[in-house]
């Protein structure tokens, strides 16, 4: 009889039914709360189309990001395409990113700052009050970095030393924000035109450009021996001289030295190393601290996780900078000594963002003491009355973290000024001088990078260093430096180094 | 006449909630909506609970004795569907011709839907002009599907369509049912002759000739019907229609395997062989890789899916229309349970497909009751399809299989939808009614 096939038939069907009540489990319950964070979520894209956005103002009071309602549509306009990337876009059409993503809600009004606030206007029903952004950027140090990238494809990162504060960022190539912010309908064209570029302007290089470090990273090689006390300054390695010329055997593998143009090879000590940028010397002192030494030095910086610019736990994603390639646990062990001594001088699988290697710049000006970074210095408010704006947050120096000590961070930053003035290091980092760009008795801390990319590309060009970085000064700028594939660190991004630090010490009046 | 309206008391009692839910629903929407409590939109609530009554009170009259769960289960599905289009911008949808509005519109063919529910319901006393003509049916069906391909007008990228003047046909709602009401004769006929018998090549157990036969048949046919009107799901469940019925004249799960296997073969093969098929596989698995293009009606259903949550945004409550355009795409038709998800929540899904659930148990319980092999196999196609139907559709929303065009019977907007569904339910109350065992002549006036 065949209806006994009946129920067996209603139990599959009924199966189904499970597998939907499954899903609609995972998509209104589960995943329900990421999916409402998304910026391409219409909630918010529908929150934030007819409604005035806050004012960005950068640390000068200056406008760099305003919402104009126009026929019942917010247009956002933007000031300056130097700060596109770290300002972002918020488009009605493709969501948000960079600051307007991650201040989104306070811009909108969505969120008050006080959560109690939160609760009476919920109650109220109050429709949403945007809040204006103090930015710690300054317009004119961000505009004139980008003017000396011009070109040039890569990003340049300036923090006070001593608060954290994000004084530049700024990313080449860029492009118009506006253009994609304004109008929905003609928001297409441009954006289908910028994911098309092959040089990725939509990427921000400061904070996830992800670039072989080069010499640069002797810096952290140099200040993670010297806190674990596996070298002191005046370390030298009896072997060096000879492998200078005949190379170095680790495991097998031959590391040889870069053409050091006609500098006759001595037994060095760290500064001479330091000023040559000897590879050999530092693949030593890779080896003397360890693989297990090398790797929690580099984590001490921030390395193998991904970081934030704040204030607060959120805010402006960066990378992840890594030793080795990235686990869900970090970053995972070197092969073997050879991967180590290489990374000591920072090729081998070494990665990093120019965030990042400002950070390890600024540590070492700020005596080892990491500031967290941080780009909104205050939230303002508009008085319901009709009043001037009120500040409703605002922030100093929100976090701070000891990475080494200060003896380390004064003997790297001896060596570090060394590279800038000694006779050894001015022909690599002397172009980073400040005093070559007018400003006269301030000792600049610098270091040049050549990351080697193979297959015959030209290196990347890289810089990092503070200023003013002459022992009881009070460092005022660290900054990292890269120009993708522009040569010798010396060429090109210590220049740019030096004339952006030389323009801050202007404008803050040395 | 006082008797016979106080039959069906079960139908009746079961038919109070489902009426009273429309008012409910109408008058909380309108208060989100302007902040007025106003008695205007209880017209849409009248005018649903006099359809429906009036249906019930025409089978009590008629001295009905089918089914009395079936029509409160899709009655409840139907107020659910009125609501939400009530709810949602009246000029989506409706025919120019009328005037009526979206809402009011779908009105109209409940009214016409209810109707020939009860005409066929309370009419057809005797299958025989089914089972008899079950090639003509076929072949009827047959030629509709090429006149489809044909004639038909693309809408939202799937040729499903035929325009006649003022009014858009789907004809595949149409050809559903006379699929169904060819396979049960041709099943029925030939499945004791054949019971048992197989045909093995090698290791592989296939169904004999006969069935194998009509197999080839459907399952070219639902291939053309992937590749010429590019749409997966009307094509999932004319086989999987097909599929649930051999299973049940034979009780064989190997042809039912067999069947899938040939299906996802199948469709693998269109996959490589036509980019339009490869391009809704691609953007079913991945939407987000074109969120703004081919992605974008299921990610705005995944979205609308996590802001209703649990309990919902409440009726009216959901996102606005942006610039007179709204969220999802087909929110009144194929989209409607991503609605449902959003503003009534998981709660309110999950009823829906209860109710759906209770469909099917019914429809399976008509079938078991019914008083011979076609009679079983007629119901148990009709109500798959409508049960397969909603769990397609759903499940497309849900991002569970490849999204397709086709409706969710009893809820969404569109009159051929309903027309055929409500002809579904009075052809299963037909079977029912028919089943039950015939009181004496002298008996009923006792009742």
């Amino acid at each position: 009889m065949i209806v006994r096939h009946l129920p067996r038939l209603g139990t599959a069907v009924l199966g189904g039914f499970g597998v939907l009540v499954v899903a609609l489990s995972i998509w209104q319950v589960v995943l329900a709360a990421p999916l409402e964070a998304r910026p391409d979520n219409p909630a918010l894209i529908a929150a934030h189309r007819s409604q005035p956005r806050g004012t960005i103002f950068d640390a000068q009071g200056s406008v760099l990001a305003s919402t104009a309602v126009v026929d019942g549509i917010a247009r956002r306009t933007y000031a300056d395409p130097a700060s596109t990337h770290v300002i972002g876009y918020a488009s009605l059409r493709y969501g948000t990113s960079g600051i307007e993503q991650a201040w989104d809600e306070l811009l909108v009004g969505l969120r008050d700052p006080n959560p109690l606030q939160d609760i009476v206007n919920d109650v109220l029903q109050r429709p949403p009050q945007p809040h204006d952004l103090v930015l710690t950027i300054d317009q004119r140090l961000q505009h004139f970095a980008a003017s000396l990238l011009g070109a040039n494809v890569g990003a340049v990162v300036a923090l006070d030393p001593t608060t954290g504060a994000v004084l530049a960022m700024t990313s080449s190539p860029t492009f118009d924000a506006s253009l994609i912010s304004g109008d929905p309908a003609a928001a297409e064209e441009p954006w289908l035109a910028l994911q098309g570029d092959p040089n990725a302007p939509l990427v921000d290089r400061a904070r996830n450009g992800i670039y072989v470090p080069g010499s640069i990273m002797k810096v952290l090689t140099a200040a993670a021996a010297l806190d674990a006390g596996a070298i002191t300054p005046d370390t030298t390695f009896p072997t060096q001289p000879e492998e200078e010329v005949n190379g170095m055997v680790v495991d097998g593998f031959v590391i040889n030295e870069h053409d050091l143009a006609g500098v006759t090879p001595g037994l060095w000590d760290l500064s001479e190393a330091m000023q040559v940028s000897s590879n050999i010397y530092f693949a030593h002192v890779g080896l003397a601290l360890g693989q297990r030494g090398f790797m929690s030095g580099a984590e001490d910086f921030g390395f193998c996780d991904v970081m934030g610019i704040g204030p607060g736990g959120h805010g402006l994603g960066v990378s992840a900078s890594s030793v080795t390639p990235l686990t869900d646990a970090g970053c995972e062990d070197f092969v073997d000594d050879a991967e180590l001594a290489s990374a000591a001088f920072g090729q081998a699988r070494v990665t990093v963002t120019p965030t990042q290697m400002a950070l390890v710049a600024a540590t070492i000006a700020n005596g080892g003491v990491m500031m967290d970074p941080f780009v909104v210095r205050q939230v303002l408010s508009a008085d319901p009355a009709g009043g001037a704006a009120q500040v409703v947050a605002s922030y100093d120096s929100p976090g701070r973290r000891s990475v080494v000590s200060r003896q380390t961070a004064d003997e790297v930053r001896t060596v570090m000024v060394d590279a800038v003035h000694g006779p050894l290091g001015a022909p690599y980092a002397g172009s980073a001088n400040v005093a070559l760009y007018g400003i006269s008795g301030v000792q600049t801390a610098g270091k040049t990078g050549t990351a080697e990319r193979g297959n015959d590309l030209p290196p990347h060009s890289w810089f990092i260093g503070f200023a003013a970085a002459q022992p009881g000064a009070t460092p005022r700028i660290a900054i990292a430096v890269i120009v993708e594939g522009a040569g010798p660190g010396s060429v090109t991004a210590a220049p740019i180094g030096g004339q952006v630090m030389a323009e801050w010490l202007r404008l803050t009046g040395s | 006449m006082v008797l016979r309206l106080a039959g069906r008391r079960t139908e009746l009692s079961l038919l109070a909630p489902v009426v009273l839910l429309v008012p409910l629903g109408v008058v909380v929407t309108h208060i989100a909506q302007t902040g007025l409590f106003e008695t205007g939109p209880l017209a849409v609530a009248i005018a649903f609970a006099g359809l429906v009554l009036g249906a019930h009170f025409v089978l009590a009259w008629a001295g009905h004795l089918g089914d009395e769960m079936l029509l409160p289960a899709v009655a409840g599905l139907g107020a659910v569907g009125i609501v939400m289009l009530n709810r949602l911008p009246q000029d989506l949808a409706g025919n120019p011709a009328f005037d009526l509005g979206m809402v009011g519109t779908q009105l109209v063919w409940f009214g016409v839907g209810l109707a020939a529910m009860v005409l066929v319901a309370v009419g057809v006393r005797d299958d025989g002009f089914l089972r008899h003509y079950k090639y003509s049916w076929g072949l009827l069906g047959a030629a509709l599907l090429v006149l489809t391909f044909l004639f038909g007008t693309e809408i939202n990228d799937a040729r499903l369509w035929i325009v006649i003047g003022p009014f858009s046909v789907q004809p595949s709602e149409a050809i559903k049912v006379m699929l169904v009401i060819f396979l049960a004769g041709y099943l029925a006929e030939n499945r004791l002759v054949l019971a048992g018998a197989s045909l093995r090549i090698g290791p592989l157990q296939l169904p004999p000739l006969p069935y194998l036969a009509p197999m080839l048949v459907v399952f070219a046919a639902v291939m053309l019907v992937v590749v010429v009107s590019r749409d997966l799901g009307t094509a999932l469940l004319f086989f999987g229609v097909f599929l649930t019925m051999l299973f049940v004249s034979t009780g064989r799960r190997s042809y039912v395997l067999f069947g899938a296997i040939l299906f996802v073969a199948g469709s693998a093969v269109a996959y490589l062989l036509f980019p339009h098929v490869a391009a809704r596989i691609d953007t079913w698995l991945d939407p987000w890789a074109d969120p703004n293009g081919a992605g974008y009606q299921t990610v705005q259903a995944i979205y609308a899916f996590a802001r209703g949550g649990v309990f919902g945004e409440g009726l009216g409550q959901g996102l606005p229309v942006v610039n007179g355009n709204l969220p999802i795409p087909a929110v009144e038709t194929d989209m409607i349970f991503a609605a449902i998800g959003e503003e009534l929540g998981m709660l309110g899904a999950v009823a829906v497909l209860g109710l759906v659930a209770v469909v099917m148990t019914r429809g399976f319980r008509i079938a078991a009751l019914a008083g011979d092999d076609f009679s079983t196999m007629l119901a148990t196609g009709l109500v798959a399809g409508l049960v397969l139907q909603s769990l397609i559709i759903v499940g497309g929303n849900l991002k569970v299989v490849p999204l397709t065009g086709i409706t969710l019977p009893f809820i969404s907007y569109g009159g051929s939808s309903l027309l055929a569904s409500f002809v579904v339910v009075g052809l299963l109350l037909s079977i029912s009614h028919r089943s039950i065992p015939r009181p004496a002549a002298g008996d009923e006036d006792d009742r």
